[in-house]
């Protein structure tokens, strides 16, 4: 995509979406806007290591929550101002990255699939289990219900983490090293890249705006639960629009999420009591586009050169050949 | 005397019981190409994964430029100045030519402006320029193994280690990256060679290295290791009877 | 407390006895497929409850079902494989990595499919071995076995050894281990790769579905149960070390005693809990598992 052009266009959204609130006034589309938005920033964000790392984190939504329930915890009992906090969420947020990334990064993607999925759950359990979040009954914020505000709030983050991400892994050299990582991390040591760091750095890359954005849903919601913020939805929700949408671009995921948030939105208003059935789609369209479209809709649409993988070719036998043709040494004879 | 570029102290590598490289002792002097030889399973390419990093030597060292390197992990070895290409080739094969070459550049231009147009200078020596924008998946055997060149010079390396750049290639395409190896140590590269086509190896070399098992068996100039009888013993006992 | 103790370890050791059997057949799938099933507790719970089912329409005993389950599971397995090995030898994108996603995604399928067929509840299957108990009280041990879960250990052992006989006597088993062990030149071998992945996964799948049965009849059953599960079978291949065989019985046992101490000493729901933490401190220290052999 020439970059002129898709900058025009952003340029344009960009446009349209601050405008939109001055000439839609009814507070159900602001609501649907507003959560639209944050699941563009959720779907990139993922993206970071997924996509342009290749290492599949399955808990995702870890630190969507871990972000929500530090807001929470922080204004509600340390009686901070949300300003404060909501820096601090994503700092939660990187800190658990690196708890996590020590022991697990170091390994295959297997592993990191298998620890970020468990982590998940663990802090699920947590959550549960202990007195300070409110266990299962959850944590009730003081309410500032401003929707323009949460719009507004939402738009600028996202557009902030999307302009960030787009310099660091598009423009800067930081987005190349990534995908070195995931194309042949063996390869890529011998290049002067310490795979282990630049993981690490992309986890937390991935964590920080996702933990953010934790931050501003449970301020913006008012209330947190261990099921609506560290439920399995949102990291399932974020792995369907990423490879739906298509994995390691920024496009991609935002057009995912976009997609996915929409037919979400639809499904859930007339269908509410089919909700399980939510779940199967969600299930299904992740089997169906990892056979049909693994490159995503974006990789499909935009066809970006030639970037089919064709098979190893054998090596032409001509190798064994050639030492026993010439094995025997000519010149000194 | 000058110090040698690269020196093999008793280097041993052991795999569970097995001894792929057994008390191997050798020396680089700056400017020259040594090539290492031997029958297949000698033990070459386990040494150049001790020499550039990606096995730690179970004995001995490996002094670079005067600096104990043994142990250290490969990218901080292509940090110092060793560049290296694998048997296997490994390109990137998502990303294009550029984009390969364009990631070792980083390490001497940390800006990816410069590091774009130094591994355009590069793509231009070893011929892969026209061939910049293809994706790396799709290149031929010998486009990658000429990407793998790419990738190790685009390091500024000061030593570069060469494993099996030339086989599997037909012959004008080995006459040219033979051409490419000349004109590197022309400009003052130190070059460690393996190589199984000894029509090559020993047009180049200035000295040879012979391994057999695991072990040294000689070591000197073309002429003097090709009439070595314990060298002959090698090929002739192993490969051809 | 103390006397509680004997208890705890014999529950955990019959417990555990059980996992071993899911925890063999997922690493061996592991091993020839190079893909971690995600959806390893859903074909578990799927096989609980075709068991609860056919119990309720027969009222015939849920163990004398077990050939059947296996029968079925295999045979959904051996359909289901090629899909993923179609994914895996994809050539666009990162296979392997698709393989991950592919099974993540068909977990959470077949847990929507669970949810909405089977509801929320909770349920246990009723065995003839439910009732009876045996006590040792003779030999001046205050622990109680009930028959069910002494039925499970000899379904764990006959398995296991049924596994381990197909694995180093028959001529599958060579070709089996040899895939595990280099997948090219158990290509040239002669190994057909995909067949045998089939047979393996038809039985990895065939394995856990009967084992589903055998949790339902000694603990419970119910459609959110396979998330727990597949913890667990990531627990034991992590803890025995990825791929690595020896070590699943051990890292089995361990997981069945880690929860039977916390069911009798601590808060049952801070089990997973527990488990997290001991395969993080593993992850940590020894990253190739217990036996520092995985891969």
């Amino acid at each position: 995509m020439k970059t002129s052009r898709g900058a025009a266009i952003l340029a344009i959204i960009t446009a349209a979406l601050l405008i939109l609130p001055l000439v839609v006034h009814d507070t159900f589309v602001l609501r649907v806007l507003t959560e639209g938005i944050m699941w563009i920033g959720l779907a990139i964000a993922f993206d970071v290591i997924a996509g342009y790392t290749g290492y599949l984190n399955f808990g995702h939504g870890a630190f969507f929550g871990i972000g929500a329930y530090t807001i929470g915890i922080l204004m509600m009992q340390a009686h901070l101002p949300f300003w404060v906090a909501l820096p601090l969420g994503g700092v939660a947020a990187a800190l658990t990255a690196l708890i996590a990334g020590i022991p697990t990064l170091r390994l295959k993607g297997a592993y990191f699939a298998i620890a970020t999925w468990a982590l998940s759950r663990a802090i699920q359990q947590l959550a549960l289990n202990v007195e300070f979040t409110g266990g299962p009954d959850g944590m009730r914020l003081e309410a500032f219900l401003n929707p323009l505000f949460f719009y507004y709030l939402m738009l600028i983050t996202v557009g902030a983490i999307f302009l960030v991400l787009w310099y660091l892994l598009e423009r800067a050299p930081f987005g190349l090293k990534l995908k070195a990582i995931r194309e042949d991390e063996e390869g890529a040591k011998a290049l002067g890249l310490n795979p282990t760091m630049l993981k690490m750095q992309s986890f937390i890359l991935s964590a920080i705006p996702t933990g953010i954005l934790g931050g501003i849903y449970a301020y913006w919601i008012t209330f947190i639960d261990p099921s609506s913020t560290l439920g399995d939805l949102v990291s399932d929700q974020a792995v369907v629009m990423v490879v739906f949408g298509g994995m390691g671009t920024l496009f991609g995921p935002a057009l995912g999420a976009i997609l996915i948030f929409a037919f979400k939105t639809i499904f859930w208003a007339y269908l509410s009591d089919f909700q399980l059935l939510y779940l199967i789609i969600l299930g299904a369209l992740i089997a169906i586009s990892v056979i049909f479209i693994p490159n995503g809709l974006w990789g499909t649409l935009v066809k970006r050169k030639a970037v089919a993988r064709p098979q190893e070719k054998p090596e032409p036998a001509s190798e064994p050949a050639a030492l026993s043709a010439v094995a025997v040494p000519e010149e000194g004879n | 005397m000058t110090e040698p570029i690269l020196k093999v102290n008793s280097v041993t590598k052991c795999f569970g019981g097995l001894t792929a490289v057994d008390d191997v002792s050798f020396s680089v002097e700056k400017g020259e190409i040594v090539g290492l030889i031997g029958p297949n399973g000698a033990g070459k390419t386990t040494l150049f994964n001790v020499i550039s990093g990606y096995y730690a030597p179970t004995k001995g060292s490996v002094v670079f430029q005067g600096n104990d390197i043994s142990g250290k992990p490969p990218y901080h070895l292509a940090g110092v100045g060793i560049g290296r290409t694998f048997q296997v080739v490994k390109p990137f094969a998502g990303l294009t030519v550029l984009e390969n070459v364009t990631i070792a550049s980083f390490l001497k231009h940390p800006k990816k402006a410069d590091a774009e147009r130094h591994a355009w200078q590069v793509l231009e020596t070893t011929g892969l320029a026209d061939r910049a924008h293809l994706s790396a998946a799709g290149l031929t055997l010998a486009g990658r193994k000429r990407l793998e060149i790419s990738k190790a010079l685009a390091l500024d390396p000061s030593f570069l280690l060469l494993d099996e750049v030339v086989a599997g290639l037909n012959p004008t395409e080995a006459d040219r990256t033979v051409e490419l190896i000349m004109k590197l140590k022309a400009q003052g590269l130190t070059i460690l060679i393996v190589e199984h086509i000894m029509r090559v190896i020993m047009n180049i070399s200035d000295r040879l290295v012979v391994l057999n098992f695991g072990k040294k068996i000689a070591e000197g100039t073309p002429a003097e290791v090709s009439s070595d009888p314990h060298v002959v013993q090698a090929y002739f006992g192993e490969e051809a009877a | 407390m103390m006397e509680l103790l004997p208890q705890a370890l014999t529950d955990g050791i019959l417990l555990g006895g059980i996992y071993i059997t899911i925890a063999i057949a997922f690493s061996l799938t592991y091993g020839v497929m190079h893909v971690i099933d995600f959806a390893v507790g859903e074909w578990i719970m799927f096989g609980a409850f075709t068991g609860y089912y056919l119990n309720k329409w027969t009222g015939l005993d849920p163990f004398i079902f077990l050939p059947v389950i296996f029968v079925i599971y295999f045979g959904v397995g051996y359909l289901v494989q090629p899909v993923i090995h179609r994914v895996l030898s994809g050539t666009k994108g990162n296979p392997f990595l698709m393989g991950l996603v592919f099974t993540f995604g068909l977990a959470i399928m077949f847990r929507g499919l669970a949810l909405t067929a089977f509801g929320f509840y909770s349920n246990s299957i009723p065995s003839a071995f439910s009732e009876g108990s045996f006590n040792l009280d003779s030999i001046g041990l205050t622990v109680t076995i009930p028959t069910v879960r002494l039925m499970g250990l000899a379904y764990a052992v006959a398995i296991t050894l049924i596994l381990h006989y197909l694995l180093k006597k028959t001529n599958f088993g060579l070709g089996v281990r040899a895939l595990a062990q280099h997948k090219d030149a158990a290509g040239l071998m002669g190994v057909n790769a995909k067949r045998t992945g089939s047979y393996v996964y038809g039985i990895y799948v065939g394995i856990s579905a009967m084992t589903g049965v055998l949790l339902g009849c000694i603990l419970s059953i119910g459609a959110q149960m396979g998330n727990e599960y597949t913890i667990f079978a990531f627990f034991v291949v992590v803890l025995a070390g990825m791929g690595y065989l020896a070590g699943v019985p051990w890292a089995a046992l361990l997981l069945g005693l880690v929860q039977s101490i916390f069911m009798i000493y601590f808060n049952p729901s801070h089990t997973l809990l527990a488990v997290f933490v001991i395969l993080y401190i593993i992850l940590l220290i020894s990253p190739r598992g217990l036996f520092g052999k995985g891969v």
